[in-house]
């Protein structure tokens, strides 16, 4: 058996961020004002205190205080609250690259997604966001509605993940 | 099953895409009745290479239009739309 | 040793037996019966290609029929059961059809087909009952079947000596490799054919590819190759039957490899002669494979035949396991070489076998033109070696003919495959001609197919090698024809007076192998195979033990029904509290998405085909989709939020739709406009509180005087913040209150309280569905069909007159607005409850002139009402119509009205 622990994560605020005009502006807005750079696709930056994820071109998914982020944003962009959309489900231990492949279509087992990649993808029918914190940890982002039905789903393939 | 390069992300399986159309289908919102039918059910429906659209649904949610031989699948151009994004 | 069973009696097994080698061992030669003629049948093969010793393998729910005896390894309590045959194996009442074979010649199944019907019946209920395999189990399959992705810079499939020096040379070179083997242990050719060395270096190679990170799947089949090198792998977790360690059965692998390197072999083929489907007729490796992996002796007294070298190993693996070669019948003129120590005959091809008791008894051959006899327990025959091409024919490659070895061998492809070891260079072999009596000379043994049936098929003019195929059966179940397709289209090429590859070949589809249903399934094979979508407020429902109703992916409460209540009567008890008092409802899955921007005001109006940007900050109305042709799509309400930012809502089973529809807009069509569009359907958990008392209960929730009927406020319920939108959908004074899902709970919780204070009751769908009807709102679904333009559904004063919406232009066409299309009506019964689904007639005998989309009763008056579709509906109101629905045998008189039972005037909705 392979060593991974899977539990939902409490609630928390999330927001999509997009900008729909003036992105480099923006960007060089929210440098200056942060202190790091929006992340690239597939990608997130930050602290616990507010962490970016790219999500879409012109979306970021962000987890933290956004109470800065309407400034910069001015009026190339939003913010609009979907944090009740969504389970954070994190996956932990040696075996979260290997359970990922139960049901999927992504190469989680591939090095190169390490720390700070982040990929949307479909597991076992249903979307899900991959966030990897470190070696050990990986976060799902999963539709509220079927976060029972996928939390079920990992941790029956985990009672029989064998490399 | 596919696999389509998409610009954002990469290489990904065609299950993390949904088929739109093909891009001669498209109808503009200015576009005249006759013109707009004829995107509808007119179309060219070539045996080889067609320029279709795509979203990357269960990715990125990008749009893209991809060349494909209906014949051999080979995927010979992708291009992404879609509104002005940083990298 | 290990314990098995083969047809109720117990057996000892050697550890890595097949289930073929264990029953040899314990010298049973009689497997099963054959498929049309019910002859007797042994082992024929030592893999994958086996045709005949198929065997039910399992029990209840873990029985899997047609497993070749070949592919299954023996456990401790393997019960395996032989197949096709009553009473018993050795006395099978059906071989009277061996007796009929004249009659059951190729085409029989499709000849039955001619004449009066009531002959098929009569033929039909006898072949049903004697043709076929095994059965298919009856119990649900205990075990888990798990679906797996990988993804590898080379996959190798094949573990014998090309393979592993291909997957070890491509791992020490830092490639992501996997290796795949059918088999349970690596080496292929080697196992059968190998010295110590041989093991000792499959050992260590195996170790140096695990070591530099390659992936080895033993006893796993790639048995699909795909597009873009996908490759899917059938791994066996448990043997076929065998309960598994961890709950997992079978595993099935998607691989998307970057190259491809097929180093899959070959298969022995047989040879046509009479009787040569007799237990004790053994393909010359196979026979080879049991005395020198399993050590078992298949026969004591052995006549070889063969048009290659090859046989000639298997004729000293004999001799050294102390077995009798009585005779080498070699189709080649010369002799091959140095002299043998064999009795070798040249010029030499078998014409028939005899036998006794389901037993070998001689072999009578043609030695340079003359007859000659031996007495013989077993032939083993080489006829040549077919390269399995499968995966490189599935991959949309082409075959080069390779005159030498009488083979199709990989060619070119258009995907990264390459195919190596002997699949690419078969031995070279002597072509032989069939020259025995065609009639018993079998080609196709698991489908009784033989020489005089490809003979007959050209006679009757079938000239395709697919006609052939499926006029003879050849090729098909099982086995596909891994044995009989290169001896067909031989025949086929003989009759056409072509060569081989003028003849054609039929279509390589997956799976290579037999591939069980439930690891197609996956992790499915345990439900309805999707999963289902749950309620942020499921646990709250599920505590009231509601009638569940399945909408789209989502289960929502159809009703609550109080103690004896059925359906109807909750239902009709929760819509009375609506109409008299007031309800309460999850609204949750209704598609949500907030637009923000400067912009937003002109994308709604794009989407939507009713104004938008008119709307006051605080106020909604209601609001319809056009589809591109013109027809409405969907509808909801939209709400002003803010001065840039807007709440729109549509249908539930639109939702999905709905938001790829408004992505294609925003991202295709519209670029350049400043605004966010964001789904917020499941961010928002929605509850209705619907009623005359509806006002009084949220005013005593939010602690002020509630806003009017389509304006939307920010109020706090329970401490948790809220919106809440003054709508209706049930014809009442109605409010919907939305709120972070995380935190609906609470929410719920006060207004259930409320609404109980009240003396009202919480209503599932279908009292929804009689509130709806009665009031006259659409269902997307429903009345709102896809067939229905603004036109019919009395909607068309909403449209925005300045144009500029999605399905503008298509709407104006002029078909769209010419009498004779079917309209929007309330239909009232004169006698009779109005079906759902029902047809509208005139009369007998005239066609439906449209139908009854949805049916109820009038919620506090009684009586059956309606809303249909009409042809020129909107003019005839008054008209008596029959509502018919033949197919539940009920009828009913109708009225035509207006489709509005209740408060047409809209009093209801103010205070």
């Amino acid at each position: 058996m392979t060593d991974v622990t899977i539990t939902a994560l409490p609630a928390a605020p999330l927001h999509a961020l997009e900008i729909w005009s003036n992105p480099a502006a923006v960007a060089t807005r929210f440098k200056k004002a942060g202190g790091f750079a929006l992340p690239a696709i597939g990608r997130s930056d930050g602290s616990d205190a507010l962490r970016l994820i790219r999500y879409e071109p012109t979306v970021w998914l962000v987890e933290g205080d956004v109470s800065a982020l309407s400034g910069i944003l001015a009026d190339d962009g939003a913010l609009t609250a979907i944090g009740g959309s969504v389970v954070r489900v994190q996956l932990s231990g040696k075996g979260w690259r290997t359970l990922l492949m139960e049901g999927g279509v992504f190469d989680a087992e591939n090095p190169n997604f390490a720390s700070g990649c982040s990929a949307a993808t479909i597991i076992d029918h249903v979307n899900v966001r991959l966030h990897v914190v470190d070696d050990d940890t990986c976060h799902a982002y999963v539709p509220l509605s079927y976060s029972e039905a996928m939390i079920h789903f990992w941790t029956t393939a985990a009672l029989s993940l064998t490399r | 099953m596919m696999q389509f390069t998409c610009p954002h992300c990469g290489p990904r399986d065609q299950a993390e895409f949904i088929y739109e159309r093909t891009a001669d289908a498209v109808v503009s919102l200015d576009a005249a009745p006759e013109e707009a039918m004829k995107s509808l059910f007119t179309r060219n429906n070539p045996r080889g290479v067609d320029e279709e659209i795509w979203r990357h649904t269960y990715g990125c949610r990008a749009w893209m239009v991809i060349a494909r031989n209906r014949v051999t699948n080979e995927i010979s151009a992708t291009r992404a739309v879609g509104p002005e994004a940083l990298p | 040793m290990i314990n098995f069973s083969f047809d109720g009696k117990t057996y000892q097994a050697q550890k890595g037996d097949t289930l073929a080698a264990a029953l040899l061992r314990n010298g049973i030669g009689l497997v099963g019966r054959s498929f049309k003629y019910h002859r007797p049948r042994g082992i024929m093969t030592a893999g994958v290609e086996e045709p005949n010793a198929l065997v039910t393998v399992g029990d209840g729910g873990r029985t899997e029929p047609n497993t070749r005896a070949t592919d299954v390894f023996v456990y401790e309590g393997l019960v395996a059961k032989s197949q096709n045959r009553w009473p018993n194996l050795s006395f099978d009442i059906g071989a009277v059809f061996g007796l009929a074979a004249p009659v059951l010649s190729a085409g029989f199944y499709y000849k039955t087909f001619f004449g009066s019907a009531k002959r098929w019946m009569f033929y039909e209920y006898f072949i049903r009952k004697a043709a076929g395999l095994g059965n298919a189990p009856t119990k649900t399959d205990p075990d888990h079947f798990s679906q797996r992705a990988a993804f590898c810079d080379v996959l190798v499939v094949g573990a014998g000596p090309a393979g592993l020096s291909a997957a070890l040379e491509a791992a020490e070179a830092g490639k992501r490799v996997i290796l795949v083997e059918q088999d349970n242990i690596l080496g292929a050719s080697l196992i059968r054919d190998g010295q110590d060395r041989d093991g000792a270096w499959v050992e260590a190679t195996q170790a140096r590819i695990r070591a530099a990170g390659g992936r080895i799947l033993s006893r796993t089949t790639a048995s699909g190759y795909w597009e873009h090198d996908l490759v899917t792998l059938t791994q066996r977790v448990a043997e076929p039957g065998q309960i598994p360690m961890h709950g997992v059965a079978q595993r099935l692998w998607h691989v998307r490899a970057g190259q491809v390197i097929l180093a899959t072999g070959s298969i022995e083929r047989p040879m046509a002669f009479g009787h040569n489907d007799r237990p004790g007729v053994m393909l010359s490796q196979a026979v080879r494979t049991y005395v020198r992996r399993f050590g078992v002796v298949p026969g004591k007294r052995v006549v070889i035949a063969t048009n290659n070298d090859d046989a000639y190993k298997t004729a000293y693996a004999l001799k050294a396991a102390g077995a009798e070669v009585v005779a080498v019948l070699d189709a080649r003129p010369a002799p091959a070489g140095t002299d043998s120590g064999l009795p070798v005959y040249n010029n030499a091809v078998p014409l028939s076998t005899k036998g006794a008791r389901h037993c070998l008894k001689s072999v009578t051959a043609l030695v340079h033109g003359l007859t000659e006899s031996w007495d013989a327990d077993l032939i083993a025959v080489s006829g040549g070696f077919t390269p399995v091409v499968h995966l490189h024919m599935q991959a949309g490659g082409t075959l080069d003919w390779n005159d030498a070895a009488q083979a199709f061998v990989p060619a070119a492809s258009r995907q990264n495959v390459t195919t190596i070891g002997g699949a690419a260079n078969p031995d070279p072999v002597f072509n032989v001609v069939p020259v025995s009596k065609p009639k018993k000379s079998f080609i196709d043994f698991q489908n009784d197919v033989t020489l005089s049936d490809v003979d007959l098929a050209w006679a009757e003019g079938y000239r395709s090698v697919e006609h052939l195929k499926r006029y003879t059966t050849l090729g098909m179940a099982t086995d596909q024809g891994k044995l009989s397709n290169m001896a067909a289209l031989g025949r086929l090429a003989e009759k056409q007076g072509v060569a081989i590859p003028e003849a054609g070949l039929t279509t390589f589809r997956p799976p290579y192998t037999p591939v069980t249903m439930g690891l197609l399934a996956g992790a499915g094979a345990k439900d309805a195979g999707a999963h289902v979508r749950r309620l942020a407020l499921y646990d709250v429902h599920a505590a009231k033990n509601p009638i569940w109703q399945p909408l789209g992916y989502w289960f929502r409460p159809r009703a609550y029904p109080v103690g004896s209540e059925t359906l109807a009567q909750a239902a009709m008890r929760e819509a009375k509290a609506v109409r008299s008092n007031v309800g309460m409802t999850d609204v949750s899955t209704l598609a949500k998405f907030e637009v923000s921007g400067p912009d937003a005001s002109a994308f709604l109006e794009i989407i939507c085909a009713t104004t938008v940007g008119k709307l006051a900050v605080g106020r909604g109305r209601y609001t319809f989709m056009l589809r591109e042709d013109g027809f409405v799509f969907d509808d909801g309400t939209v709400w002003r939020l803010d001065e840039n930012r807007y709440l729109l809502t549509s249908s539930t089973g639109g939702a999905d739709r709905m938001a790829t529809h408004i992505s294609y807009v925003r991202q295709y069509l519209c670029p350049h406009l400043r605004v966010s569009a964001v789904n917020v359907q499941e961010h928002y958990a929605g509850i209705a509180v619907a009623g005359p008392q509806a006002k009084a209960a949220l005013a005593a929730l939010i602690g002020e005087e509630p806003s009017r009927h389509m304006s939307t406020v920010t109020a706090m319920i329970a401490g948790v913040p809220v919106i809440v939108l003054a709508a209706s959908y049930s014809g009442e004074r109605a409010f919907e209150i939305y709120v972070e899902a995380s935190q609906a709970g609470p929410v719920w919780a006060a207004c259930e309280a409320e609404v109980a204070k009240q003396g009202g009751a919480l209503y599932g769908l279908e009292a929804m569905e009689f509130l709806r009807i009665e009031k006259g709102h659409l269902v997307v679904g429903g009345e709102v069909d896809g067939r229905m333009t603004p036109h019919d559904l009395a909607l068309d004063k909403m449209l925005n007159k300045a144009g500029g919406y999605v399905g503008a232009s298509g709407l104006s066409r002029p078909a769209l607005s010419e009498a004779g299309r079917r309209q929007l009506v309330g239909l009232e019964a004169i006698e009779g409850d109005i079906p759902e689904g029902a047809m509208l007639v005139t009369g007998e005998g005239v066609s439906p002139q449209g139908h009854v989309s949805a049916a109820a009763f009038r919620i506090m008056d009684g009586g059956s009402i309606a809303l249909g579709q009409l042809t020129d509906g909107f003019a005839r109101h008054g008209e008596e119509l029959i509502a018919t629905s033949p197919t539940r045998g009920q009828m009913a008189r109708v009225r035509v009205v207006a489709p509005h039972f209740y408060d047409t005037a809209g009093e209801r909705y103010r205070d």
